[in-house]
């Protein structure tokens, strides 16, 4: 792998853990309403606005990353995400985590893996 | 809440795989692949660009709607179906070759999610937990 894969690479895990995190604390935030209300209220917060910051340049690395490789390694990615996600989730918004769900959530990262290795 | 996991997550999966095959279509239209400008300029020029764009968005919406619930370490390994989708989609739109680590992992994440979904239904039926 060249050292520019591994930046947009790296730049992928930082950009897609932040922004996942940030779109959950706009969604859970309190007094939120229903339906175009609750969009309205996320959007007079902070957080909806880091995460679509975020989201904007995961998609430009994300764009350049596909430029470089075939679309079925680009998810090679995936794996570290799902993993940084879930530990993230854990800490900061105190999530539950069951032996299956846990199972669940590493099998996903495993098979994400396999796949991005194969490709 | 099972039918709005269930039914939240396969529109978000639909829209999520329509926007990485855009995606490729995008990046196969800018060929060769440059930082400059003129491959800008060629991504900007490219349809496909704009339906993934409007693919993100319908996404978006999905994914806003379903994390007001759902917990976002689980959610965000299942949204990982999409994996699978592409897959498949990038042996019939772009005639990659799928070999068996791609299909063991396919395998993998399917069994993954399919523990998701019992623990969900577990939570469900057990009123404390959340």
């Amino acid at each position: 792998m060249s050292t520019i894969i591994v930046l947009l690479w790296l730049a992928n895990i930082v950009l897609d853990t932040f922004g996942q995190l940030s779109f959950k604390a706009a969604a859970v935030a309190p007094d939120l309403g229903e339906g175009l209300a609750r969009w309205r209220a996320m959007a007079r917060r902070p957080w909806i606005w880091l995460g679509a910051g975020a989201y904007i340049g995961e998609f430009v690395v994300w764009l350049a990353f596909l430029s470089l490789v075939p679309l079925s390694q680009g998810v090679l990615l995936g794996s570290i995400n799902i993993v940084a996600v879930m530990v993230a989730g854990r800490m900061l918004f105190a999530e539950k985590f069951s032996p299956l769900r846990t199972l669940g959530i590493l099998l996903v990262a495993c098979g994400v893996a396999v796949v991005g290795i194969g490709g | 809440m099972r039918r709005f996991y269930l039914i939240g997550f396969l529109v978000l999966v639909c829209f999520d795989t329509l926007a990485q095959v855009c995606f490729k279509l995008t990046a196969n239209h800018a060929m060769p692949p440059e930082a400059n400008l003129a491959w800008l300029l060629r991504v900007m020029s490219s349809p496909w660009v704009y339906c993934a764009i409007a693919c993100y968005i319908g996404a978006f919406v999905t994914w806003m709607t379903l994390l007001e619930h759902a917990p976002i370490g689980p959610a965000f390994a299942a949204s990982h179906l999409e994996v699978v989708s592409v897959l498949a989609l990038s042996v019939v739109v772009f005639g990659e070759h799928v070999g068996a680590p791609q299909l063991i992992g396919s395998v993998l994440i399917i069994a993954g999610i399919v523990c998701l979904a019992i623990s969900e239904t577990e939570g469900e039926s057990a009123p404390a937990a959340h």
